[in-house]
């Protein structure tokens, strides 16, 4: 079985904080119900539209294959069984950068940096949540509407 | 010039060969240049030449005469009467002309007057006493006196013989002059008469009134010829002659051969065409002739000068055409053959035409690879190679001689083993190819992957010649990839290049080794790389790596086979996009682009800000909104939209810096190839254009733009009125005038400024105009702004559009008008037209940019020169030393640090980029499990390196530099604490990593292990040692070029002073000019002056003492009285001199007039009255001439200085973050009394 590496749901709250730049890409900021996390993350709008108040899933794992072999990082054609079927919305990358958030309060967040073929991520909260991940890590990013 | 008639001896036959000794290389020690006497020219000659007809009339020369056929051959059919040559064996031979009396030579003019100024005119001594000739002649025999030592002794020669008696013969001499006239030198007697011409004078005196006592003796060259003669050699060596000073004088002139001046038969063997020479010869045969007869003869005494003269005007217009004393020559003389860029040393010894040469219009080709170079078909037969044959090429130099030389991969000559060489064009091809032997040498067509230099003028800096690889296509342009425009600077509007082809395969390595397009990819200026994307290829992959480019897997596929033909095997990374669709980035085409298979070992590292980046409000810099920061992390394109930053020229931290610095130019060039072919192939298919429609202001854009330029119109004309009344504040050291100027241009300027900005906000993102400008590949806001909003304002000479008329610019505007546009602003786009006066106004900046590019190329071409000149024979050796070519030191290590600043990585010339070497071990040396190193141990590391000999200075090592990275280290070190604190850990003590989440967490934000730290420290020492100068490097002829290339880039205009208005300072190549002229008096010089107290109050006192006070600023009145005693008094304005805390009273004034020197007043006649009054009594003797004193001295008094430095035309108060300081425009500040500088 995979080992999932984040897993939570999510509600989006604003869409293209910085004013649309990009006609087929938005950002989204989202936050999360369980580890209280907010995200920010680029979604190709043109082939899964999004729209405030959504509420989705979201996981991030390290393969898609279901038995936990770990990717190659190169392309294999084929539809072959895995984590992707349950879910419609489906990326991958790779993290690049983890840093502790500048301002620093009394709980100090992290700040886990992903990149999907330019499409980014920003993961922002508790440190605990961070220990996970690893740097130059292969991120599958999937998401599903609840 | 004696060589050429010696007839070859025949060697003396041996039986056995005689032993010669080697005594290896000989250096030669001094060149010494002298003139030939008479006889040795009539010796030199084959004949003597009186005769001044040329051909007799059955056409051949006439024996004797200036075309004599023992002067050489004169054209290809005929034969030298001397040595029995024809035309290219025989060099030519002298002939000579005897002169019936000497004449001066002009070039040693001044050196036969300078020798005759020190000489006695009777005997020939030198008018020294014996004692001082001693002490000169011990000094000039000095063998370690230099040339310029000796002429400063000779100068001091000279200096001490003005005594006119002479101590060997008591011959009083008078002084020696140049004449008026023509080359003539007279003796003046003036001074030297004794009484005795006392009397003669006032017995004569009554006769012609007041004339001038000149008594002249002409000195003739026959008169010179024979005190020459007189003279000893030791005061020849006294007077730094090295040789008999009779040589200086013409009595024979040495008849050139013919080779040198053809005699063409013209007009059907009619007339003959002859050189220059020949004509001035035959004329002064002519004149000689008529002196001969005239002296023979029992001619006039008077008749014969006059031809004498005649005859020395020839003479100097043999030698020089150009003299000053010559009215106009229609001749070229000899020194004319020599000089110049035409002339023998630069025209045809320095600069010879040469063959294996091709020149065509260029084209571009971003298929080729950026080594290479598309050579057509008809050129590459016509360009051979000489290829020895071998047994590996015996087969193809077979086929290329069976081809011959009409049929492309043919031969043009075969060189057989004994030299002959057979012409290809003739005989049998299959014959000689069958008989084709090794060692043969085969002249072949140029062929795919041969060296060629390819070069275009003007060659400012050595990247304008570089080797290429040759491609031969077919078509008849030379083409290249666009990448290598730059270091060429060349465009293809119709420019043409040069192409040569090293003839040995040793001229080809090193070609290649050191002009090679590989090795050249940087500037030897600052290291900024050259050879990079250009224009298209930067807009496609901007447009690429858009954040909403998605390609499918089928397009995603075929832009990968574009990149290298379809030939390279290439790994498809995984998606990024796998649900819904599967979809491919535009990024991660890069990605592949840059490493495109596993095999390709490059792991790319770096961060550079484009254009268009934004800081985001929180978060990192890697989620700029609008996409400008671009990240690459072991070759993999994290985020970024790239533009010019990244892959263009000019800069240190780009892609292709980055792949030459950190693996090697091949990496680099192969990226490039990778690219331009992907690019070029990719916006064919995409399609790239501008039309009307893009330069069309939407209405948002209008109705802003319109609303920019009234409120900047409102703005103007408020300026105006306050002007008009005259409330204007001023700005320092301006007038109302100049501060009116000031304020409106910076309004002005605004709007348009103001508008591109409105632009770049307002445009649609698929505007063509607007995306080149954000990538950088072509035009800027301005461009856009003008085409679309508003062309702005108009400068002439860095100032509004002056008056051509009476008070105003044109006669549409009513006088003085000040409004924008009466100045020329022009309010206008180009899309919506212009009106008729604002087309006027942009025609006259247009103007003044033509005349500005066409004179500055010949200027910076001359200042190159002069450079290039003065640095050529500069050069590193082995002992790190600058040296020149007499081995003279001029500077102990090369830029003081030692370092080749072609190699610098880092901004302003350091050495290494710290942060992208410190990012690229990161990510190239993973942490995996190992645990962070704790502040402690990485002291530790870091000392232990450091105490090691190769980054000790004996080491060769710079303090600086070891300095800069333990800075580096620290700063890290300081970052690593600061998240452990924030994560609530121990800062100084470090857990393991599977001991504890958060320290895993730690770890990975900021953490370094012990093998990263080591190899980034590895690194760095390596790296640094590497980017030392190299022995031998031409850095005098490096930096020449780096100064003189970028000139010709500047504008020749001044620009404005950073800071402080209304004071401007020379920049660019005037400034340029100066300094290597070593101008005394620069145009703009400006001292800053910093102050002790930088308070306001104090440095508006400064201010007070250093500028320039003038008597009329601060009086009330300068009045004349004429009352009782006739005086001048002067009433002080103490208000006013309080105001400005001058402190100046009656008595400084007083000081000031009598100080000044050409007042010439006394004490007595300068009375101070009060404090505030003075009166001037000026004690003439004459009172006729007292009235008009008076007039003089008081218009003369309102200029005079009474307080400041007279040399400070002003100074301005600079207000540096609440620190004053003074500008100070002008020289001398430190010779003021009434301020103490600390120096």
């Amino acid at each position: 079985m995979v080992e999932l590496l984040f897993e939570d749901i999510f509600t989006l709250t604003r869409i293209d904080p910085d004013g649309k730049k990009f006609d087929k890409v938005s950002r989204i900021e989202a936050h999360s119900e369980q580890f209280d996390m907010l995200m920010q993350l680029d979604v190709n709008t043109e082939v899964y539209p999004m729209s405030v108040g959504d509420k989705f899933t979201m996981v991030l794992a390290p393969t898609l294959s279901l038995d936990g072999t770990p990717d190659s990082g190169f392309y294999v054609p084929g539809g072959r069984k895995s984590l992707a079927d349950k879910f419609e919305y489906v990326m991958h990358g790779k993290l690049y950068k983890i840093s502790e958030e500048s301002s620093s309060g009394p709980d100090v967040k992290v700040e886990i940096y992903a990149s999907f073929g330019g499409l980014l991520m920003m993961l922002k909260g508790d440190p605990s949540n961070a220990a996970n991940f690893e740097l130059d890590q292969r991120l599958f990013l999937l998401m599903r509407k609840v | 010039m004696a060589m050429g008639m010696v007839r070859r001896e025949e060697k003396l036959r041996c039986t056995k060969e005689p032993f010669i000794e080697d005594v290896g290389p000989r250096r030669i020690k001094s060149l010494r240049f002298s003139m030939f006497s008479g006889d040795e020219i009539r010796k030199l000659a084959e004949v003597q030449v009186w005769n001044n007809k040329l051909y007799n009339e059955s056409a051949k020369p006439v024996d004797h005469g200036i075309l004599d056929a023992r002067m050489g051959p004169a054209n290809k059919s005929g034969v030298c009467a001397t040595c029995h040559g024809n035309f290219t064996e025989c060099p030519g031979h002298f002939g000579f002309l005897k002169l019936m009396l000497p004449v001066f030579n002009v070039g040693y003019f001044n050196l036969i007057l300078n020798v005759l100024k020190c000489i006695c005119k009777r005997c020939g001594r030198v008018l020294l006493s014996e004692t001082e000739r001693k002490q000169f002649l011990k000094k000039m025999r000095n063998p370690k006196a230099e040339v310029l030592q000796k002429n400063l002794y000779m100068k001091n020669i000279r200096d001490r013989c003005k005594g006119p008696r002479c101590n060997n013969c008591g011959y009083v001499n008078g002084v020696v002059k140049k004449a008026r006239g023509p080359l003539a030198i007279v003796q003046d007697f003036g001074k030297m008469l004794d009484k005795s011409s006392d009397e003669c004078r006032a017995a004569l005196s009554h006769l012609r009134g007041n004339q001038s006592s000149q008594v002249l003796h002409v000195l003739t060259p026959l008169t010179v010829l024979s005190l020459f003669k007189k003279m000893l050699d030791e005061d020849c060596e006294l007077l730094n002659l090295y040789d008999r000073p009779e040589k200086l004088i013409v009595t024979d002139i040495a008849i050139p051969p013919l080779a040198i001046r053809p005699s063409a038969f013209v007009d059907f063997g009619r007339s003959s065409n002859e050189d220059s020479l020949t004509s001035i010869l035959r004329l002064i045969i002519n004149t000689n002739s008529f002196l001969r007869e005239e002296l023979e003869g029992s001619g006039y005494l008077f008749k014969c000068w006059e031809i004498w003269a005649h005859l020395q005007t020839q003479v100097v217009e043999y030698i020089n055409s150009e003299a000053p004393s010559l009215t106009e020559s229609k001749h070229r003389g000899l020194i004319q053959r020599l000089k110049g860029k035409q002339g023998r040393f630069r025209g045809n010894l320095s600069g010879k035409r040469v063959e294996y040469t091709a020149r065509t219009v260029i084209s571009p080709d971003p298929n080729l690879k950026i080594t290479e170079v598309a050579i057509p078909i008809l050129v590459a037969k016509v360009l051979t190679f000489p290829e020895r044959v071998s047994c590996h090429n015996i087969e193809k130099l077979r086929q290329c001689v069976r081809n011959g030389p009409f049929r492309y991969p043919g031969a043009n000559f075969v060189v057989l083993l004994d030299g002959t060489r057979l012409h290809l064009k003739y005989g049998e091809k299959k014959n000689v190819a069958a008989e084709l032997k090794y060692g043969y040498i085969v002249e072949r067509h140029l062929e795919d992957g041969d060296v060629v230099l390819f070069n275009r003028q003007p060659s400012l800096h050595r990247m304008s010649i570089m080797a290429h690889r040759a491609r031969i296509m077919p078509w008849r342009t030379l083409r290249f990839n666009e990448s290598v425009c730059n270091p060429y600077n060349a465009d293809f509007d119709g420019d043409e290049m040069n192409l040569h082809v090293p003839q040995t395969e040793e001229a080809r390595t090193e070609a290649l080794m050191l002009m090679g397009v590989q090795n050249n990819l940087c500037t030897p200026k600052n290291g900024e790389i050259l050879v990079a994307s250009t224009q298209d290829f930067l807009t496609s992959s901007y447009l690429i790596t858009r954040k909403d480019t998605f390609y499918d897997r089928a397009t995603f596929c075929l832009l990968c086979s574009y990149m290298g033909d379809g030939m390279e095997s290439i790994d498809i990374p995984t998606p990024a996009l796998i649900k819904p669709v599967e979809l491919w980035t535009g990024k991660q085409l890069f990605s592949v682009l840059v490493r495109p298979n596993a095999n390709t070992r490059v792991y790319l590292n770096f961060t550079v800000k484009e254009k268009i980046f934004s800081k985001p409000d929180r978060a990192c810099l890697t989620m700029c909104p609008r996409d400008g920061y671009v990240y690459f992390r072991n070759s993999e394109l994290i985020c970024g939209q790239l533009g010019k930053a990244t892959l263009g020229n000019g800069n240190k931290d780009g892609l292709f810096s980055v792949l030459l610095r950190d693996y090697n130019s091949h990496a680099a060039a192969s990226c490039m190839n990778r690219l331009a072919k992907l690019s070029a192939r990719w916006i064919g298919n995409h399609g790239f254009s501008i039309g009307i429609d893009d330069v069309q202001p939407g209405e948002t854009l209008n109705q802003q733009k319109k609303k920019e330029i009234n409120d900047g119109y409102r703005e103007c004309h408020e300026f105006i009125s306050l002007y008009g009344e005259g409330k204007l504040t001023l700005q320092p050291g301006c007038n109302a005038a100049q501060t009116l100027e000031v304020k409106i241009t910076g309004v002005l300027n605004q709007i348009r400024a103001k508008a591109g900005d409105v632009c770049m906000r307002e445009l649609h993102w698929r505007n063509s105009p607007l995306i080149m400008s954000q990538c950088g590949s072509k035009g800027s806001p301005i461009n856009i702004s003008q085409m679309i909003a508003c062309v702005g304002q108009q400068s002439v000479g860095g100032r509004r559009a002056p008056n051509g008329f009476i008070d105003r610019t044109l006669p549409h505007f009513p006088i003085n008008s000040k409004t924008p546009a009466a100045k020329g602003f022009v309010a206008n786009s180009f899309y919506t037209g212009l009106t008729a006066t604002e087309f006027f106004f942009h025609t006259m900046g247009g103007r003044e940019g033509l005349v500005d590019t066409a004179v500055k190329t010949a200027e910076t071409g001359y200042m190159s020169r002069r450079l290039m000149k003065g640095l050529e024979d500069l050069s590193v050796h082995y002992d790190q030393t600058v040296r020149n070519a007499s081995g003279g030191i001029v500077q102990f290590v090369y830029g003081d640090d030692g370092m080749d600043p072609a190699k610098m990585e880092g901004k302003d010339g350091i050495p290494l980029n710290l942060d992208q070497l410190f990012m690229k071990i990161m990510a190239t040396c993973p942490a995996r499990d190992e645990d962070a190193l704790s502040p402690s141990e990485i002291s530790e590391i870091v000392d232990n390196r450091f105490s090691k000999y190769d980054v000790s200075p004996e080491g060769g090592c710079s303090s600086a530099f070891k300095k800069s990275l333990s800075d580096f280290l620290n700063n890290h070190v300081a970052a690593f604490k600061k998240t452990r604190s924030a994560l609530q850990l121990d800062e100084n003590y470090v857990g393991s990593r599977n001991s504890n989440k958060i320290e895993n967490v730690a770890a990975n934000i900021s953490g370094i292990t012990s093998k990263q730290l080591m190899v980034f420290l590895e690194t760095c020492i390596y790296r640094y040692h590497l980017k030392k100068v190299e022995a031998g490097a031409a850095i005098g002829a490096i930096g020449a070029q780096s100064i003189g290339e970028p000139g010709t880039q500047m504008t020749l205009k001044t620009f404005h002073f950073a800071g402080v208005a209304s004071m401007n300072v020379t920049l660019g190549v005037p400034r340029i000019k100066e300094i290597i002229n070593a101008s005394k008096n620069i145009s703009t010089p400006i001292i800053t002056a910093i102050l002790n107290s930088d308070t306001l109050f104090s440095a508006r006192m400064v201010k007070g003492c250093i500028e320039r006070t003038v008597l009329g600023e601060v009086a009330e009145s300068i009045k004349l009285v004429l009352k009782r005693q006739a005086s001048i008094v002067i009433k002080l304005d103490v208000k006013k001199s309080e105001d400005l805390r001058l402190g100046i009273s009656a008595e400084i004034v007083q000081s000031a007039i009598l100080n000044h020197p050409k007042l010439k007043l006394k004490p007595d006649e300068v009375r101070v009255l009060s404090s505030r009054k003075l009166r001037i009594i000026p004690n003439v003797g004459n009172r006729s001439k007292l009235r008009f004193g008076l007039h003089t001295l008081k218009s003369m008094l309102p200029k005079l200085v009474v307080k400041g430095i007279p040399t400070v035309e002003r100074a301005v108060i600079n207000n540096d973050k609440g620190r004053h300081h003074l500008l100070v425009e002008g020289v001398k500040c430190l010779e003021s009394q009434d301020l103490a500088f600390q120096r």
